[in-house]
Order: C-alpha cells, then structure tokens, then sequence
C-alpha cells in the first residue's frame, strides 16, 4: 500500500476518534447539573439568562479546529498532496487540547463574573498528601529495562547496519529518525515530570476522596505517558527492519506495522474512553472548591507571563488567567527542549 | 496520610507544616526512614514560598525528627538518634500548659485534657 493511503486512514480514524471528543467536551459545562457551570456554581436561572450566552460562546469557540481543519483537508485532497494529512494530524491533535483549555478557562471566567459567588468563599482548611512526587517514585523499573534494551539492540543495529557499508549508506538517514524518536522519548518524560508537579492541595473534609480522584488522574495521565514511551520505543526498534528491507519485501513490512498500530490504536481508543469515564465519575464524587490563595497570586501573575523565583509553581493563576512562571525550572527546561526539537527537525533528511 | 493547614490558625504556615509532620511522626503514622515530599512539591502544593517549607524542614532537622540529604530527599529520623535534653523536651510543654492556663482552663481540666492527649499519641505510636 502508498504511504499515502495510509495517511488517508489515519485522517479517517483521526476523524472518528474526534466525534464521542466533541460530544464529551460539548456537554462538559453540564456535567455536574443544572446548578453548576463547569465547576462554578450558578443560580437556578443561569442557563435561561446570561449563561446561555457563555455556553453558546463556548460551543462557538469549540468549533475553532474544524474551521482549520475543513479547508486545509480540502487543499490538501486537491493538491494530491496526502502525506500532509499527517501533519494536519499532528497540529489538530495540538489545537483541540490548547483550544479546549483555553475555552473552559474562558468560560469559567466569564461564568464567575455573573454566577453565584457566595458558594466559591476559599478553603480555610485544605490537606495535602506527604506522598513524595518524584519521576523514581512513579517510575516502573521492568518497563525501563525493556525501554533500555530496545535502543540498544536497535541502534546496535543500525550501526552494524551503517558500518557494513558506510560509503553507500546516508548517515542523517540511517540514524537521524532514530535519534528524532529518542529526543521525543525524552520529551515524554517531561511531559510526565509536568504530571507530577501538578498542584494537589484538597479540602480538609472528604480529603480521601478528593486524594484519590487526583491520584487516579495522576496515574492515568502517567501511564499514558509511559505507553507513548513504549510506542515511540517501538518505532525506534523497527527502523532497522525498515531500512535494511529490500524494495519488495518494504511494501509488505510496511503493511504489517500498520496493521499492528491500527489495532493497539482502538483498543487504546477503547480504554482510554473506559478510563476516561471511571474518572468523571470520580471527579463528581468531588465537590470543586477554592483553595486559599497564600501567594496572593492575582497580583504577582500577569498574563501570560510572569518572573517569580521564589514562587515553586509552574502556573500561577492571576486575575486575567493562568501565567507561566519563567523562573521555574520547568519552564527553562521546556523551552530548551522546544529549540532542540526545532534543531533536530531542520538536521533531518527531507526526503524521508 | 495527610498534612492539614488552616489558614485561621494564629500559627505561621511553617509552624503548621513542622507541627504537623512532629505530630504524624508521634503517632507512628511517618515511621523511621519514611521519605517526605522535597521542598518544592509540597511548598508548590501548598502555593507558598519556598522558604516558608525549607524553614519548617530545617526546623525539623534541628529537632533531630528528619535527615535531611542533599540531592536524596529528606526522611524521618531514627526515635534513637533524637538525643535531646530534658529542658529541651520540657519547653514546648510548658508552652502549652501556659497557653491553657491563660485560656481559663481549671486544673484539673488542663489534667484531663493532658491525659487524653497523652493516651491518643501512645495508643497511636503503637
């Protein structure tokens, strides 16, 4: 089969995974009852008056992907051009988690200025966990091993591979996927060490509820990472099948491997959906509540950034929505990675 | 296991976090060796300034309650290691049976409080 049909198959699943996406994101504002608005509580008439405005503007602003992704399709179809659609992909995948954060973020904000503020008094008393949230304590030493001897024995292979016959061989072809799929590998560990430094303060009453919904989120979001890890890794170990097939056997390869993916893409799609529900109705159990705000972060936030080295936090909530810190660590290593990422793509081979 | 502040109490943020720990250890809940969360996850947690977690910890330490190793985390201490004078011991009791008495309590009242309390941290460290 064409790479390009494969793309085409991608697109289409890419669009069926989207639909239950936009049905859950669509009824997210309601999810706890008439009496709430995401989680601000709202007054009885709320949905008849101003908010019926808000929700109406979020579901406007929600569309936002599709009027990029619609004409963009369409030019690409006609230009015969369907590698792209993987692209496309790529940055939908992007904008509908940005353009989803940044819809709730602004619906809430809107929603407060005119719902009930009486039930969103801050918390006097919160608990929090004395759980140590380090990478090595969410870190699953059997999947390391496996990950570590997967590169090996692929870049041990490619080497041989490279080294058989240098002269004939492209050594930014030979190596330069591999070493882009390692440079990803480590940018989902720090995706992960994002994960763990999320802020988990709860209300003093019904602590062990809240901490176990935010554990479990924790531990999901976690282990998504760590299966991207395992995929990326997989990628990486079938580089040297790829490259050292021959042109009639490569067509064949290729089939399989994408076979395999199509399958470990649904059922992911199926458990993901599974785990995503079990976690909603955990979330639920929880009654959303505002914390104390001991930095006075309203005023040392300005949107979108902010320099507070004092502060330990990533994300700091001001008065105009959320701010980067750029004294954090995090944020340093981020934009390093960021640059490296740009790097390594402009040092890759184009014709592959 | 949790740490519980609250923002109404006349105690600095530090205090609370230090007394809290102090008093998960008495109970038995934080046992010998067990790793606490670095300075910045739970100051991060909190929404506070670093130096208000590092002050509490350092506290800690000082008390002879936690190590703290530079690069591995800070854990709780041995019970044997926390080799305090008897004066030393005595302070932050005296501290509290001030705060009693001033509060109006009778003594014999401050007794039964002292005895029930005293019965809780035994029973729990068991």
């Amino acid at each position: 089969m064409h790479p390009e049909k494969y793309a085409v198959i991608i697109y289409i699943f890419f669009w069926a995974a989207r639909i239950n996406g936009c049905i859950r994101r669509g009824l997210q504002p309601l999810r706890r009852g008439r009496d709430w608005f995401f989680d601000v509580p709202v007054q009885a008439d709320f949905y008849t008056g101003a908010g019926r405005k808000i929700l109406h503007g979020y579901w406007m602003r929600m569309s936002i992907p599709f009027i990029f992704d619609i004409p963009v399709a369409i030019a690409i179809f006609l230009s015969g051009r369907l590698v792209y659609l993987n692209y496309l992909v790529l940055g939908l995948s992007a904008l509908v988690h940005l353009n989803h954060s940044f819809s709730v973020n602004l619906a809430e904000r809107q929603a407060r200025s005119v719902a009930a503020t009486e039930g969103e008094q801050p918390l006097a008393c919160m608990a929090l966990s004395l759980k140590p949230r380090r990478l090595r304590d969410y870190t699953n030493p059997k999947l390391e091993w496996a990950l570590g001897i997967s590169y090996t024995i692929a870049f041990v292979s490619l080497l041989r591979y490279y080294f058989a016959a240098p002269e004939h061989h492209n050594l930014r072809l030979v190596f330069g996927v591999p070493a882009f799929l390692l440079y990803l590998q480590f940018g989902m560990l720090f995706v992960k060490r994002v994960v763990l430094a999320w802020r988990a303060p709860v209300p003093q009453s019904h602590a062990a509820e809240y901490m176990e919904a935010r554990e479990q989120t924790r531990n999901y979001y976690v282990r998504v990472c760590d299966w991207h890890r395992l995929a990326i890794a997989a990628a990486v170990l079938f580089w040297p099948l790829r490259i050292s097939a021959s042109p009639a056997g490569l067509g064949r390869v290729l089939s399989i491997w994408f076979a395999i993916w199509m399958v470990i893409g649904l059922v992911s799609f199926v458990w993901i959906e599974i785990r995503r529900q079990q976690l909603l109705t955990l979330a639920l159990r929880a009654r959303p509540v505002k914390l104390p705000d001991l930095l006075d972060q309203s005023a040392i936030a300005k949107w979108p950034l902010c320099y507070q080295p004092s502060v330990p936090m990533l994300i700091l909530k001001g008065a105009h929505g959320y701010s980067l810190n750029l004294a954090n660590g995090l944020t340093h290593l981020g934009a390093a990675y960021l640059f490296g990422l740009v790097a390594l793509i402009a040092a890759l081979p184009r014709h592959h | 296991m949790f740490l519980t502040i609250d923002t109404r109490d006349s105690r600095p943020i530090y205090q609370q976090v230090a007394d809290g720990i102090k008093e998960l250890i008495a109970r038995g809940k934080l046992a010998e060796g067990t790793p606490l969360p670095p300075v910045r996850q739970l100051a991060a947690d909190l929404g506070v300034n670093l130096n208000t977690i590092a002050t509490a910890y350092r506290q800690l330490q000082k008390d002879g309650l936690i190590v703290i190793r530079h690069g591995s985390g800070s854990v709780v201490a041995s019970r044997t290691a926390t080799e305090r004078s008897r004066d030393e011991l005595l302070r932050p009791l005296r501290t509290a049976l001030t705060e009693l008495v001033l509060s109006g309590l009778s003594p014999t009242r401050i007794e039964s409080i002292v005895m029930r309390e005293l019965r809780l941290a035994a029973k729990e460290s068991k």
